[in-house]
């Protein structure tokens, strides 16, 4: 376990981040508000402010979801996934205060607890267009606070990285438990074609971002079989770009060779922080640099320079005729390896 | 530009990278706010019906008592039907327990205007029935004026009356269903709404075939299509349909 966070301030890019989306989010309400009233003068606050809540927390949603795939696509997103986390944090608040707002407008003031209410309500669990979409709308609402409630790097280090990791993939969960919301509440009444045509083409851009991303990274999954002395060939060392890594499946796990210089070494790709993919990083002051948000490890041992004390699995190089091959065999995470040296400059 | 590589936690980014990231974030800010625009623009239009909320007014007249508690209050040219108002209480509750004790009086009341159409319903503030005539002085209206409009089967949506009127907009289908449940199950009277080919609405309020409340038998069939047979009745100036809620037929 780490013994520190590592103290990653607020620094000016995180501000103008957080005032981008803050402004956004006021700016979006306001519109959505002020030009609610313009268009339906007779429409109430609370139905405008629940739908600018409940679509704006949508949408960022949405912009979540995609950050994932398009920075597997596109380097350059990477900066957008290293503060998605504020992301995540102000999408449940605009969720929660939608929530809230429904429960007091819909259930509260009644002879009923609201909370009970919100369940017990609409009885129609036998049909599928009056299926009470509440309840589902409530169910995404406390995935999205566990995954807010242990966003900070504390929950990581104590949950540890896999249980971490399973937990926020619940936000798929959490998303299709929306569009049935979304699908089985409003626009069962909302009879323009934008609305449903909207939360279609919002799921298919998830769906599809995430197919084109899986699709091209398929072959970096293609298992790379041992050859002589079991070792496997990985590449040539000309093929590995100065200070980054190529990417390999050994042993069902995907390994990252980097080079720096004429030194190679091989280490697993998986950064112990949230699984981020070590072998996409670079050699940054002799240690590798995860690109997501900036875990570094000695590519000889493994391990994070002090205090910290991650470690990842290291492997075993030999350089023999210009070409790579890589003991299969993970060393425990932490072990020291020789560096492979090539004799002369490639 | 190419080997771009960020580092969150290093103070800036290379110009190239904040260029990029500055448009990204703009050109999904700028399609929030359409998407937005879009959303307001196509959204069903909302009802004119209204919920005086805050203001609270006097009226006076008689109570009529029942599942569909009313006033009754004399126009002034003192010629034909009263005004009828459907009594509700504050919140999603009835004015069942208010008017039963004083049904038949002659009363002076506040409470806050909710109208809709040619619709008037008044929140009863807590408190405030004070009467002036007992049963036995004041003139009984509640069983005259009844006119049978005979045998009908109906086909429309069971709303709760008090959000239906201007409560809450939309008052109706899917999404109000649970409201409409917890209205109607504290005792604000159901009102099954028929809607004719050019979209006019009327107004039935349910009771049973001897006139007594159906609030929990209808709770499963509201904010959906269905159908009822029943013995339709016109009296202080709202219409009632006398049915037994066990044939209600979801369509
Ligand atoms: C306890 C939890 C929740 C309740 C009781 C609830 C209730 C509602 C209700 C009653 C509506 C229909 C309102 C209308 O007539 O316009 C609605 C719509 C909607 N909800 Fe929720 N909701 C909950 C959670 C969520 C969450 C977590 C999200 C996350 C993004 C969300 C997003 C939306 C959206 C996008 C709509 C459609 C726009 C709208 O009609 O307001 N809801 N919700
Ligand atoms: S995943 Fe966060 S730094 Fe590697």
């Amino acid at each position: 376990m780490s013994q520190g966070y590592r103290a990653v301030g607020w620094n000016p890019q995180k501000k103008t981040y957080d005032r981008v989306l803050g402004l956004g989010l006021l700016l979006y309400l306001g519109l959505f508000v002020g030009v609610g009233f313009a268009l339906h003068p007779t429409a109430t606050a609370e139905t405008l402010l629940l739908r600018g809540l409940g679509t704006s927390a949508f949408l960022l949603l949405h912009g979540i979801l995609c950050i994932g795939p398009l920075a597997r696509l596109d380097r350059r997103f990477l900066p957008l996934l290293y503060n998605r986390r504020h992301l995540g944090v102000s999408m449940f608040l605009l969720a929660l205060v939608h929530s809230v707002f429904a429960l007091i407008q819909f259930h509260a003031l009644g002879d009923q607890n609201p909370l009970v209410s919100l369940f017990v309500g609409n009885t129609r669990f036998d049909s599928l267009a009056h299926f009470p979409f509440q309840p589902l709308g409530a169910a995404a609402l406390a995935i999205l606070f566990l995954m807010a409630a242990t966003s900070h790097d504390f929950w990581l280090a104590n949950l540890s990285a896999p249980v971490w990791k399973a937990l926020h993939m619940l936000v798929y969960l959490a998303y299709a438990l929306l569009v049935m919301h979304v699908g089985l509440g409003i626009l069962q009444a909302e009879t323009s074609p934008l609305w449903a045509g909207l939360v279609l083409a919002g799921l298919a851009l998830v769906l599809g971002l995430h197919l084109v991303a899986g699709w091209r990274e398929r072959g970096l999954d293609r298992e790379l079989a041992p050859g002589d002395a079991g070792l496997v060939d990985v590449c040539a060392i000309d093929e590995i770009p100065e200070g980054r890594a190529r990417v390999a499946t050994i042993s069902g796990e995907r390994v990252a060779v980097f080079r720096e210089g004429l030194t190679v070494t091989a280490v697993s790709s998986l950064c112990q922080h949230q699984n981020g993919p070590l072998g996409e990083g670079r050699i940054l002051d002799g240690l590798i640099t995860c690109p997501w948000h900036g875990y570094q490890y000695d590519p000889c041992s493994g391990r994070s320079p002090a205090p910290f004390t991650e470690r990842v699995p290291t492997f075993r190089v030999v350089l023999r005729s210009g070409r790579v091959l890589v003991d299969p065999t993970p060393s425990p995470a932490g072990t020291e390896q020789v560096p492979a040296c090539a004799e002369q400059p490639q | 530009m190419k080997d771009d590589f960020y580092i969150g936690y290093l103070p800036t980014t290379t110009p190239g990278l904040g260029a990029f990231l500055k448009r990204t974030g703009l050109a999904y800010l700028a399609a929030c706010l359409v998407v937005a625009l879009g959303l307001v623009a196509s959204m069903g239009g909302f009802s004119s019906a209204v919920f005086e909320y805050g203001v609270e007014r006097d009226f006076e007249g008689t109570l009529v008592g029942g599942p569909v508690p009313m006033l009754l209050v004399d126009r002034p040219s003192s010629e034909g039907e009263p005004s009828s108002y459907v009594l509700t209480a504050f919140g999603k509750f009835g004015a069942g327990p208010e008017v039963e004790p004083h049904a038949g009086a002659r009363v002076r009341l506040s409470g806050t205007l909710i109208y809709r159409d040619d619709r008037t319903m008044v929140e009863l503030s807590a408190g405030s029935i004070e009467v002036l005539a007992p049963v036995a002085l004041s003139r009984t209206v509640s069983t005259e004026r009844t006119e049978e409009l005979g045998e009908l089967t109906l086909e429309g949506e069971i709303v709760d009356s008090k959000c239906y009127l201007g409560v809450m907009k939309p008052g109706n289908l899917k999404p109000h269903r649970a409201c409409a449940v917890r209205c109607i199950s504290g005792g604000v009277p159901p009102v099954l709404l028929v809607r004719d080919d050019a979209g006019h609405a009327s107004y039935f309020f349910l009771v049973s075939e001897d006139g007594g409340a159906v609030n929990s038998e209808v709770l499963d069939h509201v904010a959906e299509p269905v159908r009822l047979t029943g013995r339709a009745v016109r009296r202080s100036g709202q219409t009632f349909l006398y049915a037994n809620p066990a044939e209600l037929q979801r369509l």
